[in-house]
């Protein structure tokens, strides 16, 4: 795996579990609003193929090639997405690659359409090749659109055993125990689960803010 | 340094050592690659994801076919979209 399995998501998860049976690569890749200026087509997409290359014994000669060529221009000669496209199918193998992308509404409308054009042709280049994507709801015509039809779509809802694991380990992880009654903690394990799940995404969006 | 060896890939049965890249310049090809460092946010994310939370999708029949789709199913079972509504944890099940 190219990634770190000690401390990882569900899916991510899931996939290193599986990563002693064969050769699996995963990689991923984390969409940010606030980060967008930096997160071009050509850094995603080049981010992608670093993490696939780190998990190589050695880097494949083509992309030292085009390094050391680059390298020669004057102030350096940067990358371009066609340029990663070409070193991607360069070094495409038979292993299974899974392709992990959080977020992808968060990532600048034109940027996201160069972006899903190039995983499309990553995907049709390597049958081998997944790609899980996560994203608000509206970007899933987009999505059908971009990859001709290739994606499943699931919604993805707050459960009420997801709740309470929730609940119960920040009631583990509360800083001042010491203010926690037993009856507050039960009317908490009993109201939150039981609001509808709208409410409980926003208190849940409200407490990531700073 | 590389580049001066890359043409001696065949030559006699220490092709593999000469044919290297120096750590320095790997490092450096990999920043050339793409300055991003998601693993960073890979990592936070993992600290703070609650075990068991969202294993239901694991035993979806679209994430089953996704995950063990074969060669023959290619394309088609290729990309799975989880799709929801911001804080509903979509980045802690990736």
């Amino acid at each position: 795996m190219l990634i770190d399995c000690n401390n990882s998501s569900l899916v991510i998860d899931k996939l290193c579990d599986e990563a002693g049976e064969g050769d699996t690569a995963a990689m991923c890749f984390y969409f940010d609003f606030a980060a967008r200026s930096q997160q071009s087509p050509v850094n995603v997409l080049g981010s992608l193929l670093r993490q696939f290359v780190s998990g190589l014994r050695k880097i494949p000669e083509m992309i030292v090639q085009d390094f050391q060529k680059q390298r020669k221009g004057i102030g350096g000669r940067g990358l371009q997405v066609s340029g990663i496209m070409k070193m991607f199918q360069a070094i495409t193998t038979t292993n299974r690659t899974f392709i992990c992308v959080d977020a992808l509404d968060e990532c600048v409308p034109e940027d996201r359409m160069i972006i899903l054009e190039s995983l499309r042709q990553i995907l049709h280049g390597s049958p081998n090749t997944r790609l899980f994507m996560t994203g608000r709801p509206q970007v899933r015509s987009e999505v059908e659109k971009r990859l001709d039809g290739a994606a499943t779509f699931i919604s993805i809802q707050p459960t009420e055993d997801g709740v309470i694991r929730y609940l119960q380990d920040k009631l583990r992880k509360d800083t001042t125990p010491e203010i926690m009654s037993g009856t507050l903690e039960a009317e908490i394990m009993k109201t939150i689960p039981d609001m509808n799940s709208e409410t409980y995404v926003e208190m849940n969006a409200r407490e990531r803010l700073p | 340094m590389s580049q001066a060896f890359s043409n001696n890939n065949n030559s006699f049965n220490i092709a593999t050592t000469f044919n290297y890249t120096a750590p320095d310049d790997e490092a450096k090809i990999l920043a050339w690659l793409s300055p991003l460092e998601p693993w960073v946010r890979h990592r936070d994310i993992g600290v703070d994801r609650v075990d068991g939370i969202g294993a239901w999708l694991l035993e979806t029949e679209e994430f089953r076919r996704w995950h063990n789709a074969s060669r023959e199913d290619e394309f088609n079972h290729s990309t799975l979209f989880c799709g929801g509504n911001p804080g509903v944890g979509k980045s802690y099940i990736m």
